[in-house]
């Protein structure tokens, strides 16, 4: 395998929650174009990790380099725009706007979106049609065109999820962090979206890391594995070497 | 008793047109963008300052006059004076009063935006809504003690409505009223068009979810920055109106009753819906007068009874059957923002089966 450019590098990087160590001096790297994954058991500081990688949440300590930039210090928003998209473990959209205009939402620099432009609307109805467009595009791959213009609390749990992972595209990020992307979703449409992913990397060379507790699925796809447990790095490797490795199978499947 | 149906006629319209502003500047604070400004009174309350500052400061300095102190011993004087200049030219009443506008529209939505930055801080924005309404009353307080805005507790009469000059008083309310009901039409088809664009998208994602907005790359802080000024700036613009439609400014005006009846009028006419805070006005002026009239009646016939508190029951059963029943509104807010949907419901099957896969 060629060597590829770290796209995100995660040094020393440690949060508490008063006394508790939810991530404890955790480093790890994940190269352009890898689909990652980050196991460990519930409370493990996987969610803490990607709050503290996305900006979500202040790191106490350590060093975050995105795209040879350190993020570290930098806030949710300017993370996004620097090509660093996330989604959440419970599902949230805005459930009060239409599928359409959560798709839209997250483009960035829209003539619209600036308060003095925005009442002269003959200053972005063009723009804003181009952007329908695209959004029309990511919705029928994600099976969703014909719920455009529903409410997104009206979609089913795993068009939500699904219409969670088009919503993170429409920014054109360059990696994407996905917190457990297949929660409460039924076992066909989960590997349906992991192959979302997939072609998502192959198509577009875009750059994965994945917290998820469906090992099964997650192994088929991923190139790399690290593993929590209260809050520190216990391994990390090859899917195979991970699920043979008796210190993960201790502690997470409890052998 | 006798009704003057022309005269009413013409003040429920007047006060129509002003309760409209308010309810559109909170409609798309609270209404769109989730901010719950409870010191809408506050800013009110700025435009009604200003006037006082501009009446007595400035209006005199246009018409070439010597500028008094409206407060002490000069108190009778400067008030002829600007009634007199109010009565006798036109441009330069009219001019001040533009002024008067301006500037209200921009110190109120600096305040607005000032307001906002607490919220940085806070951690809530509900606290945000308690810092508000206790700044609301703090101000009043001080105004109320402080002489040189408008004459502390005494209040400043003599802020005449700037068509005071024409003689038939019946014509001068019509033309006052015309111009209060152009603004609320101008705030109403801005707030419309702000409301139905990219940024009226972004407002509803700051109140849905502003961690996932923030998480989207929008600057929320900001955004909420810019709404509280624009919304502020309107509540000004409604405060000169309706301190110049009473003609008297008075810190007792602008108390938390009047905070709270904005927000009456658009959680009864819908929430996050420019119509519904226009319906939630008409209604609320309705009402207001209906049971001042049915108070005065029944006053007559010799019922004590305190108008006020019919008012406030009145109003908190509304309240309370619309939180239960209805708490959308009468008016629900329209679930698209801007025409995208039409771009797509335009030869749906073709617009999605072939544009989209060149992209
Ligand atoms: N905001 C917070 N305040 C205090 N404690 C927190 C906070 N967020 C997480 N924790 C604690 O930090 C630890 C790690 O939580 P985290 O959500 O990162 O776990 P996780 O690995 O994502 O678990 P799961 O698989 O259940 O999602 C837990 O003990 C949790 O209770
Ligand atoms: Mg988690």
């Amino acid at each position: 395998m060629t060597r590829r450019n770290v796209i995100l590098r995660i040094e020393n990087v440690s949060k508490r929650f008063e006394s508790l160590r939810a991530v404890d001096d955790v480093s790890l790297a994940v190269p352009e174009g890898h689909i990652v994954g980050l196991i460990g058991p519930n409370g493990s500081g996987k969610s803490t990790l990607l709050n503290v990688t996305s900006g979500v949440l202040r790191a106490d300590a350590g060093r975050i380099i995105f795209d040879g930039q350190d993020i570290v210090h930098r806030s949710a928003d300017e993370i996004f725009q620097l090509g660093l998209a996330r989604s959440f473990q419970d599902p949230s959209l805005f459930f009060r706007m239409t599928v359409l205009d959560n798709i839209l939402l997250p483009i960035k620099e829209q003539d619209g979106e600036d308060p003095i432009r925005a009442p002269l609307h003959r200053t972005w109805e063009k723009q804003e049609a181009r952007f329908a467009t695209v959004a029309a595009g990511a919705l029928q791959r994600l099976d969703l065109d014909t719920h455009f213009d529903s409410l997104a609390s009206d979609l089913s749990g795993g068009q939500m999820k699904l219409l969670e992972l088009g919503r993170s595209l429409t920014s054109a990020p360059k990696m994407l962090l996905l917190d457990e992307p297949t929660a409460g979703i039924a076992p066909n449409l989960a590997r349906n979206i992991f192959e979302q992913i997939e072609h998502l990397r192959r198509t577009r060379g875009l750059t994965f890391l994945i917290v998820e507790h469906r090992l099964g699925l997650l192994f088929d796809f991923v190139d790399q594995v690290y593993v929590m447990h209260l809050g520190r790095l216990i391994a990390h490797g090859p899917p195979a070497d991970i699920a043979a490795n008796a210190k993960v199978r201790e502690i997470y499947f409890g052998e | 008793m006798n009704i003057d149906f022309t005269a009413t006629a013409i003040a429920l319209t007047t006060f129509f047109g002003i309760s409209a502003l308010m309810a559109l500047s909170l409609n798309l604070e609270y209404g769109v963008a989730g901010i719950p400004n409870f010191g809408q009174a506050l800013f009110v309350s700025i435009g009604a300052y200003t006037a006082g500052w501009t009446y007595t400061r400035l209006l005199p300095l246009l018409a070439g006059q010597e500028i008094l102190n409206p407060c002490g011993a000069t108190l009778m004087e400067a008030l002829q004076l600007r009634t007199a200049i109010m009565r006798q030219l036109p441009a330069v009443g009219l001019l001040n009063f533009a002024i008067t506008l301006v500037v209200a529209a921009l110190l109120g939505g600096i305040v607005g935006y000032l307001a906002s930055y607490p919220a940085l801080r806070l951690k809530r924005e509900w606290y945000l809504a308690l810092v508000l309404l206790v700044g609301s009353e703090i101000v009043r307080i001080i105004v109320r003690g402080y002489e040189p805005i408008i004459c502390a507790h005494n209040g400043l009469s003599g802020i005449a409505q700037p068509f005071a000059w024409v003689s038939d008083s019946t014509q001068a309310s019509i033309l006052f009223a015309g111009l209060v009901l152009i603004l609320a039409a101008a705030a109403y088809v801005y707030c419309e068009r702000l409301v139905r664009s990219p940024y009226g998208r972004l407002l509803k994602a700051v109140r849905e979810n502003d961690r996932m907005a923030l998480s989207l790359g929008k600057r929320v802080p900001r955004i909420r920055a810019q709404v509280m000024f624009i919304g502020s700036a309107i509540a000004g613009v409604a405060g000169v109106l309706f301190v110049t439609n009473v003609g008297f400014a008075s810190a007792n005006d602008y108390v938390v009753a009047l905070t709270l009846d904005v927000w009456v009028m658009v959680v009864l006419g819908g929430l996050g819906n420019n119509r519904g805070a226009l319906l939630g006005a008409l209604i609320v002026t309705i009402l207001d007068r209906v049971t001042a009239i049915a108070a005065i009646q029944l006053d007559a016939f010799g019922a004590n009874i305190e108008f006020n508190y019919v008012r406030f029951i009145l109003f908190g059963v509304i309240l309370l059957l619309m939180l239960r029943f209805r708490p959308q509104g009468l008016l629900p807010e329209p679930p698209q923002t801007t025409k995208a949907h039409e771009a797509l419901h335009v030869g749906e099957t073709c617009k999605l089966g072939t544009k989209s896969r060149q992209t």
